[in-house]
């Protein structure tokens, strides 16, 4: 390895020599400057391997013995960066803890992070265009600076959020999806058409990119949210050429399983790499088998002046059962209490073979590692700031740094990790049903199919406003072309007698078109304060074509989640759970039966037709005669059969005489 | 009009205002139902296209509306549902008096005149198909007039119904063919009015659909190009499921040649005979038409009693007979249990959507052979003479 790296060292140092020295001499004769060449044409004259690596090597090592002077100067300064405190890139990492009720504990990453100066107006092929990656990764920008993307927003969720005994989403909403992936973006173009060539590509490089099917999302899944998605912030997003206009664009992949192929990337994301500070926590198994996990991307370009930037942000959210996870972490194939560990409630009848388990002990203490099988390997030392950790816990709960076995406790339970070493949290609380409250909700939806037939259904969202101010709301919905809602049947059920007029203060509605474009619903709704309605619609179901079914035709089709913007009394977003749809299906095995059999009722029905239409009608005898007087096979049958015939009938007529 | 005729007429206004008021979820039942009910023929999708005209949301930008322009522009002044359901059985109490009013055109029908409209009354498709409001009763109005006013020498009334019976569901254009072997004196003039008064009407459809074309395709086009692909009891619905996808293009193409191939045969063959080549090419039509209900086969029925004098000569009556009950009968539990049970698949109602075209195959092929029959022993029937085609 350290072979190599002296190789590659000395390799790039003759370069460099190369270049200046070209410089200086103001490129002259090309023959006294290519060193590289001129060693290869010595060494092949002088030693007779004819590989080209033995070239290469022989070349380099004459001048290695310098190289690995310097190299070795290098080297007994042990830690590079940590000496050299200037280089500090825009970067932020910190990791939230909070426990939640009934043992829950939601664990936030947040990472930030900013780009050096965009030279807008520049394409990558221009002269003088030149790109510098710091911390923002490389990959992302070619592809937004490509489809000319000023806002991406990505968000790959699984699970469900129970908000009603979590409270409200970490960050109001804002940051997690609906089930699967959920993605949209503000794209500058000329035209609708332009911007949505551009979504596509866009589309197709994430998918690349994350490792999922993204690249599924076509003009049958795209929406143009009108009053959703808006973007926040202040002063506008920026528009790098006057003429253009920006274009909102959304879509979102219900059926889309998250997995560790997913998580990866997201860890290549950063300056980091998953290796050092918070996110070398983060592994597949554990933020996968959780209740509720979320990640999502955000990058913004903001402008000061001339001078923009990408901002972008990565979360990762994961909602954990503490006690189901330390004891999967435990005993990771689950196996039946021992005898000697079970606790029986004393009070009831309990024996060898009978025995009522006490409740869960309201103590708990664990560190963090265990929860997620690592410690914490060292800060990012690249980082403006260091990394943090915070606990979000109540009183009764005590929070402690782990650093080589020594804890260290803090008034506002949050840590700086700034040493290169391991690092681990310790959590201990003498009562779990003591948290820090959840905020609450402004406002329950949920949202369920109707009916049961495989033809027709409806779909039925219930509004639940446990709060004593009216809330305003927008709700935003986007059905699959198969489901051909009839808008004339909406109907309110509300105890109050709340009329459709008074709920819905607004509704932009576009219809479906077959194969081509989503039913994209948005209803601007006011309900008012300690108040529960349920809106329901009615549908017809399609029939696809044979394949135009997914390969398990009959577990039915997911149906994104619809989206909830909360605007008043508190800004709050959140998304209803998934649907699953089940169209009827035809019968996969019958394409040639079909084809024969309609052809056949077909050819019946023109057929007979035509015969009678055509022909001639005669007296059976008439036929008779004229068959027989045909030439040739035909003609000889008919007569074999009329002597036939007649002979039996003069049988016939010998026995009846009898 | 003596009282028999008064009190079928009255009997048709009577049974179905009063199934509608009586049974007033039935309506809403046989409108999901496949065989009364079609995309382009449903009351519900009627009634979205209302509200999104009321709503001033775009009628034809989406998939979801396909009927008329004029018909929703007509339909959103009635606002009750009372009147509704009134102008759905006056219409179909219209197609009851003139199917008298037709039997009244024949002389040899050895039929009391008020019998085909008594048979239509009682027909529990037609009735059925009243009930669930399907828009099926306009056109089937429309061309009953067109045939009545035929048959009555009238050139500009049916001219005129025929572009509105073309106007509501296309296909009836085809009927021009045997009007103009009903109307040999008036052929040049009833083609100018026909094509006139279809262009009046896409034109006035035009304006009102805010100066835009689009409503063609989503009225025409997805007649035509069979892209409303749900179970009905058409030959062609399972046949587009299950076909590969190049394909698609090509048998779009067979089945509207299908439907057009027998009409200028049947005008050309029957012409001296010009009302039993108009029943002919509707039943044709019927038969091979894209969107298909029950409550078109049932009108087609109505018209089997003016072929009293033929009824010898049918071969497969009692076949014919046995398959719509077949229809009529399974049709419903297949889809039952096709859609809502998933204890059968597909194919049963697709088995019975081929019994149906089976079972109007042999109507017409009974019908034409009965055609023949009568011409051959010149008007005077004689069934013991056996008779083959060669």
């Amino acid at each position: 390895m350290r072979a190599l790296l002296v190789l590659f060292w000395a390799f790039l140092v003759a370069k460099a020599q190369e270049v200046r020295s070209s410089i200086d001499e103001e490129l002259l004769i090309p023959n006294e400057t290519e060193s590289a060449g001129s060693a290869d044409e010595t060494c092949i004259a002088e030693d007779s391997s004819f590989g080209l690596d033995s070239g290469n090597s022989t070349s380099n090592d004459k001048e290695d013995p310098v190289e690995e002077e310097l190299l070795n100067e290098a080297l007994q300064k042990p830690v590079f960066f940590e000496k050299q405190d200037a280089i500090k890139y825009p970067f932020a990492e910190q990791l939230t803890l909070k426990p939640l009720p009934r043992n829950y504990m939601v664990a936030s990453f947040q990472f930030q992070m900013a780009s050096n100066n965009l030279s807008v107006g520049q394409s990558e092929t221009d002269f003088d265009a030149y790109r510098h990656y710091t911390v923002f990764p490389k990959a992302i920008s070619p592809i937004l600076e490509y489809t000319n993307t000023r806002q991406l927003h990505l968000r790959f969720t699984h699970g469900l959020w129970d908000s009603e005994s979590w409270g409200q989403l970490p960050h109001k909403g804002s940051k997690s999806g609906g089930n699967g992936v959920e993605l949209w973006a503000v794209i500058e173009a000329d035209s609708k058409e332009i911007a949505f060539r551009h979504w596509v590509s866009l589309a197709n490089s994430l998918s690349g990119l994350f490792c999922s099917s993204i690249n599924f999302i076509d003009s049958e899944r795209t929406t143009y949210p009108v009053s959703s998605f808006q973007p926040q912030g202040d002063g506008g997003l920026p528009v790098f050429n006057a003429t253009n206009g920006l274009f909102l664009i959304r879509a979102a992949l219900a059926n889309e399983p998250i997995c560790t192929e997913n998580l990866t990337p997201f860890l290549k994301l950063l300056p980091t790499r998953g290796k050092s500070g918070i996110s070398s926590l983060l592994d597949g198994h554990k933020v996968f088998d959780s209740n509720w996990h979320s990640m999502s991307l955000d990058v913004e370009t903001t402008c000061d002046g001339n001078d923009c930037k990408y901002h972008m942000e990565e979360l990762i959210e994961i909602v954990f059962n503490v006690p189901n996870t330390l004891a999967r972490a435990e005993k990771p194939i689950p196996k039946p209490v021992k005898e000697s560990d079970l606790k029986c409630d004393e009070s009831k009848p309990h024996d060898n073979f009978e025995c009522f388990p006490l409740p869960q002990s309201k103590e708990i203490k664990f560190r963090l590692s265990e929860l997620f099988g690592k410690q914490i390997v060292g800060s990012s030392l690249i980082s403006e700031s260091p990394s943090q950790i915070c606990a979000d816990v109540s009183d009764n709960w005590k929070a402690y740094i782990d650093v080589d076995n020594m804890l260290f406790a803090t008034d506002n339970n949050c840590f700086s990790v700034k040493e290169n070493k391991l690092h681990d949290l310790y959590l201990e609380s003498d009562d779990t049903t003591q948290v820090t409250p959840p905020e609450s909700v402004p406002l329950y939806v949920s949202r369920s199919l109707t009916g049961y037939g495989q033809d027709s259904g409806g779909l039925r969202t219930v509004f639940k406003n446990p709060g004593n101010e009216s809330v305003n709301a927008i709700y935003f919905e986007a059905l699959p072309w198969y489901m051909r809602i009839y808008l004339s049947s909406l109907k309110i059920e509300s105890a109050d007698g709340l009329e459709i007029e008074d709920v819905v203060r607004g509704t932009y509605y576009l219809p479906a078109i077959d194969r081509e474009r989503p039913t994209h619903l948005e209803y601007n709704l006011t309900i008012p304060a300690n108040t529960t309605i349920a809106l329901s619609y009615q549908f017809d179901k399609a029939l696809l074509k044979y394949a135009e079914y997914p390969p398990d035709a009959n577990h039915g089709f997911e149906i994104e989640s619809a989206v909830v913007t909360v605007l008043e009394p508190v800004r709050y977003e959140m998304r209803t759970a998934t649907l699953l749809l089940s169209l009827s299906t035809p019968d996969f095995s019958m394409p040639y039966n079909v084809i024969i059999l309609t052809s056949t009722v077909m050819g019946l029905a023109f057929g007979t037709l035509f015969n009678l239409m055509v022909k001639r009608l005669v007296p059976l005898e008439e036929a008779d005669r004229q068959a027989s007087l045909r030439p040739g096979l035909k003609g000889k049958v008919a007569r074999m059969l009329k002597a036939f015939s007649l002979k039996r009938k003069k049988v016939d007529e010998v026995k009846k005489r009898q | 009009m003596n009282l028999r005729e008064l009190q079928v007429v009255f009997a048709c206004l009577a049974s179905r205002f009063g199934a509608a008021a009586v049974f007033p979820l039935l309506q809403q039942q046989l409108d999901r139902s496949v065989e009364f009910s079609t995309p382009v023929t449903s009351f519900r999708s009627l009634q979205e296209g209302v509200f999104l005209l009321q709503n001033d949301f775009p009628l034809y930008s989406g998939g979801v509306m396909h009927h008329a322009p004029l018909l929703v522009a007509l339909m959103s002044t009635f606002n009750s549902n009372t009147l509704i359901s009134l102008l759905f059985t006056c219409a179909d109490s219209a197609i009851a008096y003139q199917l008298i009013a037709m039997a009244k055109c024949f002389q040899n029908l050895h039929l009391p005149a008020w019998v085909p409209g008594a048979l239509y009354v009682i027909n529990p498709l037609v009735l059925l198909s009243s009930v669930s409001r399907s828009t099926v009763v306009f056109s089937n109005l429309a061309i009953s007039t067109a045939l009545l006013s035929a048959l009555q020498g009238k050139a500009v009334l049916s001219a005129a119904s025929i572009a509105v019976a073309a106007y509501l569901s296309l296909y009836p254009l085809l009927l021009l063919v045997p009007i103009l072997t009903l109307l040999p004196k008036d052929r040049f003039k009833t083609v100018a009015i026909t094509f006139t008064t279809l262009a009046g009407l896409l034109l006035s459809s035009y304006k009102i659909n805010d100066e835009n074309w689009n409503y063609l395709f989503s009225t025409y086009g997805v007649i035509i190009t069979f892209s409303k692909i749900i179970p009905n009891l058409g030959l062609w619905w399972y046949f587009f499921v299950e076909l590969f996808e190049m394909f698609i293009p090509f048998f779009k193409a067979v089945f509207n040649l299908f439907i057009v191939s027998c009409i200028i045969p049947f005008s050309l063959r029957f012409h001296k005979q010009p009302f039993y080549a108009f029943i002919l090419c509707l039943c044709w039509i019927t038969l091979t038409k894209s969107y298909p209900t029950l409550g078109e086969g049932g009108f087609l029925l109505s018209f089997v009693p003016f072929f009293r004098p033929l009824f010898g000569y049918f071969r497969y009556s009692v076949i014919s007979t046995l398959l719509f009950i077949h229809v009529s009968v399974l049709s419903p539990v297949f889809y039952h249990l096709w859609v809502d049970l998933g204890s059968g698949n597909s194919n049963f109602f697709y088995a019975i959507s081929l019994v149906y075209a089976l079972g109007l195959a042999t109507v017409l092929v009974d019908l034409v052979w009965a055609m023949l029959r009568i011409e051959y022993d010149k008007g005077k029937p004689n069934l013991n003479l056996k008779l083959t085609p060669i």
